[in-house]
């Protein structure tokens, strides 16, 4: 059995303070897409806990779109693009 | 009679007749002509006169007025054949690869630029596994592995992605609507056909969904 390592104190690099301002994903609600099989990808991309998959699968359905990731520019993009390959409506901008 | 997916022993099994399987295939190799990395002329759906109604349909050249409006007094005096001319994109293809930013149209036409041919791709990769899969069945079991079955989920929220960009579906309550305004056709519309289509195609996605996420 393994046991989760204990956490080490994260060092602060230069590229933290440099990182423009963070980009988002969104997703986006549309009539096609399953509410299970949203939460299934959230879950099997993002490797999301179930809870937390839900929780975002419902924003996007009662508010129309959610926050599903952040950080850099190129990796909000990456996600863009494989929930592209997925079916979902996913955007990518700037954080503001 | 369909029976919907369910895990078995670490594979996904379920039971479709021929008919069944030959209409998802159909689907589903209809959806491959459409994404198919670009020739020069793809996405430009087949001239009329090709197939029947539902076939028409599905590669969106109408024939039954459901436009965007689910109105049916915005549909009348509409072209029958109001399909995208040479040289259009298909409308199905902006669902298929949507837009990636709203609010910079430039950031948007360069990621299109750097993705799409590479999104085509593995969505026709995805498609070409999920046909083979259904297609080498000998009788009416199906029984998938976890790649196929992967495969055949997307596969089939692609299928339906396309159908309901012909169905005109941009709310959540369309597809009721549709099928209110549809309950006054004849049985043998090609509008109801494609109905229960999308209905049965919903219902065969959720099994399988369901499956894979346990």
């Amino acid at each position: 059995m393994s046991i989760a390592p204990v956490e080490q104190e994260s060092v602060s690099t230069l590229e933290d303070a440099e990182v423009d301002v963070p980009w988002i994903t969104l997703v986006w609600n549309d009539p096609v897409n399953l509410m299970s099989y949203v939460t299934f990808v959230f879950q099997s991309y993002f490797g999301y806990p179930k809870a937390k998959a839900e929780r975002l699968m419902l924003d996007v359905h009662t508010k129309g779109r959610a926050v599903v990731s952040n950080g850099t520019r190129e990796r909000m993009e990456t996600d863009t693009e494989a929930l592209h390959g997925y079916g979902l409506w996913a955007t990518f901008q700037k954080d503001e | 009679m369909a029976r919907g997916f369910k895990r078995r022993d670490g594979r996904y099994v379920a039971r479709l007749d021929p008919v069944e399987r030959g209409l998802v295939v159909g689907l589903m190799e209809q959806v491959l002509e459409l994404v198919a990395p670009q020739a020069d002329d793809a996405g430009v759906p087949r001239g009329p006169g090709e197939g029947d109604e539902f076939d028409r349909i599905v590669a969106g050249l109408g024939g039954v007025g459901m436009g965007v409006s689910l109105s049916a007094a915005d549909q009348a005096g509409e072209e029958p054949d109001a399909a995208p001319g040479a040289g259009e994109r298909d409308p199905a293809l902006d669902r298929i690869f949507p837009t990636a930013n709203r609010q910079d149209e430039q950031v948007a036409a360069e990621f299109r630029r750097l993705t799409e041919e590479g999104l085509r791709a593995r969505k026709s990769a995805n498609l070409t596994t999920a046909i083979a899969a259904l297609a080498e069945l000998e009788d009416q079991k199906v029984s998938l592995d976890h790649e196929q079955a992967l495969a055949l989920v997307v596969a089939l929220n692609d299928v339906r992605l396309v159908l309901g960009e012909r169905l005109g579906l941009e709310d959540d309550d369309d597809f009721a609507l549709l099928e209110e305004q549809a309950s006054a056709l004849g049985e043998d519309d090609p509008t109801v056909y494609a109905l229960a289509v999308y209905d049965f195609l919903t219902w065969l996605q959720e099994t399988l969904t369901q499956a894979l996420a346990r």
